[in-house]
């Protein structure tokens, strides 16, 4: 029985009990054969794809030796150099690229190779099944591993290729996280019956390039009991990307956490769009409102609890005590007969939703509600916002989520006075009454006002078309949105619902007035975190307001100069709502009109959940302390959302007040709300997870991901309330103590070192801390307008985990010089090239690169490319014609402007929201400021004063060894 | 040196009436923990109170400046000064968007405050005593007695 240690790419391999040999599964087909399988399998995403054997490199001749200390050549060979493909633009004749190639670097390096060390789990049983020394930092680096690493006999297949673009260290990768995975599935015998621990790695960062596909791998998976589950259903954990933990095993004491230093909390996305794109699994619905919980603690049925006394009560996974089953449990109402209770959606699901009966309602499911509050000062009309979000709304009437027809809708335009409309059911014009008063609004006809969507169609159709030219003559500056914004919870109040504030100047009249605030003396120095909090109290106690009616505020801010997001984003994030930023907004530039117009018409389009609350109950010992997120917390362990939007994140920060007894431990989240088609309906997560007192064992199983998502809301939230200093430090303080912990505790090498000892799975959090503190919201400097960074914090604080990996730690794909499948369709869509380190060296003065954080695009390209290739994707006779700044990509009938389409297209349906990304295309030797912009997103590099990564690395050594 | 006493003794009523609002303060601050009451209405219903404790407590200070007190107004300048800065840097409301996470802050702070206040009672207790018992005062209550008593009748 020999162990499959090492397997291509996408196989996963299963022992089998029967017939006591490892089957192998192809994890993208679900194909099993008893053979070891020798030739990877691909799933869809572009980044894993195979790739054609490159041809060989042609080594330049010119080399900076001594620059970096890293082996660069063998991923430069991986990428770089295999021009052989389609569609390379490479400058064979002029032979100077930017970035060379180091022929000798692959033996000079072999001197300075990287340790392993196995730190000290005594029980670390080879019952992973690889090599310890597997998956060390070297991956990716294919051509160094022969002379590292006696390969297993399996592994042939790849052994002797010469670098492949998806060299042998990224299947080995994929493969030991595949290996990982098994743990999810319970019928998994490969395990037997011993305590199943993580594989423990160390990985020394110093003088290493971090591998970035790591990024998109999965957490480290929660290697529970394999009994702990009632059913052996394979979704009786949920998917990451509703809820992980920092920690994928709860240590038994808090102070043992304390040692650790790792930080512990939960990160959830309970209401996370459905993308069938992506395999996305609809949330199954119980339907017959038998909503089994515990007397005690009120958790609900989940696959963790245990049934006993014949069946008949169920014993709480969270408090232990005895419940009764509910009579109908194992009847099937529908059919009128006995039911199977495995077959049960909640003992099999980690994500289920229950249909809740009336008990768990307030008051009869209200409508969904929409009031606008168009800004139509001076400024609005004139940059075309008022049109075209006019337009917008006009063509979303029919996909707002009006499923049962109730759907109410109110219009209010806002200057210095406010006009509303009313709009009477059955009339075809819409009247405009205006009020000046600013105080104490008094609301004309609030009934002809806030309509019914379909009764009063015509007039809402007819008022939408001429919204822009009614005030076409405006010359009000500012705009009284505060009192707008009163008047509209006023208005809907009674219901609950959503106001959607759309403002293109500062609201400097009226209730809740801003200045313009932004003294730049401010920027750089302590008090710029005064610039970050809102500038009145108004923001605060109105959104305090609002929360209490059940009322979301959603923020469009449209600014050609200040508009005090920092202020204006206090109301969507009380308030459960999201604050958009469409800065220097012209709707005569289409790409800006089409950015805003998909946005908006896709957030409108969104199915919301009205008047939801969400509480945590996790295993007794567990408490939460704090919160992150949009919402308004109402009490302990009672999070209030007038509405909850989708793709939203939030972070809940857990202790332990009581030793944890048990082998593991269950967290539950219920999301209760009311859905847009009149349902009260209960979203309940529950994930188990281990409980353990090993620090190392907590190391290993330790999520970067959620660690940093952690780090971030907490940086963020100290950059609010002290200083950005703070805030950086906060997260560097944070990074640099955790690695202290490991290597005393963990690894127990004493005294400095030269090495910075990670463990292998938060290999890439260094990388994610260095980009975060040089990230817009934080980052060190004196020109950064407080507006953006106040709405990247607002970013940082929702976008969910996989959102923001990419926002903080951007993307970064060479076009030029693509391996022949990128851009083509695959088995899964697009195939998007493999992603590069964000570091300048990569780029080529006759390239073109594709630059991308989920927020905005950059298409660089250099000042020396090719008129071919300039011709072949912007039909431009050559780079002097090129003009840079927002840009359309023209689709030419060639296949090198497909592919590039193909992938911008990609790209911009890559990650869950609404965002659109604007694609700016940046010309290497023009507009400074654009292309200094582009460039502050490769955060390997130096910027201004801020480090490197090799540098920010050093800085985090020496406060390793220096503590 | 009737004065004295009349001090004290205020001095002492207003130390219970500070110290029942600490109570009450911390009272209010475990039924937000345990559940009972709202973040929105626990900030209604303290923020009434938290200027008026401040200004009575300035007020002692001052009038114990104002009569030449000098250590008692020395034992109670850092608290003044601490409200000030309070109100200067606009945090002294409690904000109920902010208050779960500030919360351990707050009872931490009411603690110190109804610890202080303790002592402070027994010092003004101490002193209104001390100010009785010397003999002016004595003679001073005694005849304060009399009128009152006969007054009575
Ligand atoms: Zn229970």
């Amino acid at each position: 029985m020999s162990q499959p240690a090492m397997l291509p790419q996408g196989w996963e391999a299963r022992w089998d009990h029967q017939s006591q040999q490892y089957v192998y599964i192809d994890q993208s087909t679900g194909r099993s054969q008893w053979e070891v399988p020798t030739q990877p399998s691909y799933p869809s995403n572009g980044v894993s794809a195979p790739s054609a054997p490159p041809a060989a490199p042609a080594p330049a001749p010119s080399s900076r030796p001594g620059r970096r200390q890293y082996p660069t050549a063998q991923i430069q060979q991986m990428y770089g150099g295999s021009g052989g493909g389609a569609g390379g633009y490479d400058q064979q004749s002029q032979q100077l690229p930017l970035m060379s190639n180091y022929p000798d670097q692959q033996q000079q390096q072999q001197p300075m190779a990287p340790q392993f060390f196995t730190p000290g789990i005594q029980d670390n049983t080879p019952h992973q099944g690889y090599p310890q020394q597997a998956g060390g930092p070297q991956q990716g680096y294919p051509g160094q591993q022969p002379q590292q690493q006696p390969l297993p006999p399996q592994q042939g297949g790849w052994q002797g290729q010469p670098p492949l673009q998806q060299g042998g260290g990224m299947d080995q990768m994929a493969n030991q996280f595949q290996q990982m995975n098994m743990g999810q599935q319970p019928p998994n015998q490969a395990y037997g019956n011993q305590k199943q621990m993580h594989s423990m790695q160390t990985v020394n960062l110093i003088g290493m390039q971090p591998d970035v596909r790591g990024l998109e791998a999965p957490p480290p998976p929660f290697l529970i009991p394999q009994n702990a589950a009632v059913t052996q259903s394979p979704h009786s954990q949920p998917d990451p990307s509703y809820q992980r933990c920092t920690i994928t095993s709860m240590p038994t004491t808090q102070s043992l956490l304390n040692k650790s230093k790792l930080p512990l909390a939960l990160v959830i996305a309970p209401y996370r769009s459905i993308r069938p794109s992506d395999g996305d699994m609809e949330v199954p619905v119980v339907e017959d409102s038998v909503i089994a919980r515990c007397r005690r603690c009120r958790a609900y049925i989940n696959p963790f609890v245990t049934f006993i006394e014949g069946g008949n009560r169920w014993k709480c996974c969270m408090c232990g005590l005895s419940n009764e089953v509910p009579q109908l449990f194992d009847w099937d109402q529908r059919e009128g007969k006995p039911a199977d209770r495995w077959s049960r959606k909640e003992l099999n699901h980690a994500v289920v939703e229950f249909i809740a009966p009336t008990e768990y309602m307030v008051r009869p499911p209200q409508p969904p509600v929409y009031a606008f509050c168009i800004d139509v000062s001076q400024q609005a009309i004139q940059s075309g916002m008022v049109a075209t979000a006019a337009r917008t709304i006009l063509e979303s009437l029919d996909t707002i989520p009006n499923a049962d027809k109730r759907t109410k809708v109110a219009i209010i335009a806002v200057s210095s006075s406010l006009h509303f409309f009313s709009l009477t059911p059955g009339a075809t014009e819409a009247s405009m009454l205006v009020v000046s008063d600013l105080t104490d609004v008094f609301l004309p006809k609030p009934s002809d006002i806030l309509v019914n969507l379909d009764e009063s169609r015509a007039a809402l159709e007819s008022l939408l078309g001429r919204l822009s030219d009614m005030f076409a003559d405006s010359h009000v500056v500012g705009t009284a949105m505060g009192s707008a914004l009163t008047a509209a919870h006023q208005l809907i109040g009674k219901y609950g619902g959503k106001i959607i504030a759309l403002t293109a100047s500062l609201p400097t009249i009226g209730e809740g007035a801003l200045k313009a605030r932004d003294d730049p003396k401010l920027l750089g120095t302590n008090k710029e975190s005064t610039l970050l909090n809102a500038a009145n109290s108004f923001y605060k106690s109105f959104a305090i307001e609002c929360s209490k009616q059940q009322v979301t505020v959603d923020m469009f801010l449209f600014s050609s100069s200040y508009t005090d997001v920092a202020s204006l984003s206090c109301l969507p994030r009380y308030t459960a709502g999201q604050t958009y930023l469409y800065p220097g907004f012209n709707a005569s530039k289409p790409e800006d009109a089409i950015k805003f117009a998909t946005e908006f018409g896709k957030l409108l389009a969104m199915p919301i959940g009205l008047e939801a609350v969400i509480r945590v109950r996790a295993t007794r010992g567990i408490r939460l302390s704090a919160f992150h997120g949009n919402f308004f917390t109402r009490s302990t362990d009672l999070l209030a959302l007038p509405t909850v939007s989708q793709d939203q994140n939030y972070v809940i920060e857990l202790q332990l007040e009581d030793d944890l007894k048990g082998p593991f431990v269950v967290i539950q989240t219920a999301v209760l709300h009311t859905t847009c088609y009149g349902e009260r309906r209960i979203r309940v997560i529950t994930h188990a997870m281990p409980v353990t007192d090993s620090i190392a064992e907590l190391y290993a199983s330790a999520d970067q991901v959620a660690i940093m998502t952690y780090l971030t809301n907490k940086a963020v939230e100290k950059a609010m309330s002290s200083s950005l200093e703070d805030g950086r430090n906060l997260v560097t303080n944070n990074l640099s103590t955790m690695l202290t912990v490991y290597k005393n505790q963990v690894t127990s090498a004493a005294g400095a070192s030269a090495q910075l000892a990670v463990p292998d799975n938060l290999k890439l959090l260094p990388l994610l801390a260095c980009g975060l503190v040089k990230h817009v919201g934080l980052r060190e400097g004196t020109n950064m307008s407080p507006d953006l960074r106040a709405y990247a914090h607002c970013l940082l604080t929702t976008l969910p985990s996989d959102s923001l990996v990419s926002y903080i730690h951007p993307r970064f794909y060479c076009l030029h010089n693509m391996p022949a499948e990128a851009g083509t369709i695959g088995e899964h869509g697009v195939i998007l090239p493999p992603a590069l380190n964000l570091t300048s060296e990569r780029l080529e003065r006759h390239g073109l690169f594709l630059i991308e954080d989920g927020q905005q695009m950059f298409l660089w390209v250099g000042h020396e490319a090719v008129p071919r290739l300039i011709q072949d994707v912007f039909d431009l006779p050559s780079y002097a014609e090129l003009q840079g700044g927002k840009y359309t990509l023209p689709e030419l009938d060639n296949p090198f402007s497909q592919r590039v389409n193909a992938i911008v297209a990609k790209t911009r349906e890559l990650r869950r929201g609404i965002y659109r990304p604007h694609l700016y295309v940046v010309k290497s030797d023009a507009e400074p400021a654009l292309r200094s912009w582009a460039l502050s997103l490769l955060v390997e590099d130096r910027m201004d004063k801020m480090s490197s990564y090799a540098q920010y690395l050093t800085t985090v050594k020496n406060k390793v060894n220096g503590s | 040196m009737g004065g004295e006493g009349w001090l004290f003794l205020f001095a002492v009523l207003m130390a219970a009436v500070l110290l029942f609002t600490m109570v009450f303060f911390i009272i209010m601050f475990s039924d937000l923990e345990c559940d009972y009451i709202n973040p929105i209405d626990l900030c209604n219903k303290l923020n009434q109170f938290v200027l008026p404790e401040m200004i009575a407590h300035a007020f002692l200070t001052l009038l114990f400046l104002l009569s030449g007190q000098w250590l008692a107004f020395i034992l109670n300048a850092p608290l003044v000064a601490f409200n000030v800065n309070k109100i200067m840097s606009k945090n002294h409301m409690y904000d109920a968007t902010e208050i779960f996470r500030t919360l351990s802050g707050h009872k931490k702070e009411s603690f110190i405050k109804l610890g202080f206040y303790l002592v402070s009672f027994f010092y003004y207790l101490y002193r209104m005593i001390l100010a009785l018992i010397s003999g002016t005062s004595l003679r001073w209550l005694i005849s304060l007695w009399s009128t009152l008593t006969a007054s009575r009748e």
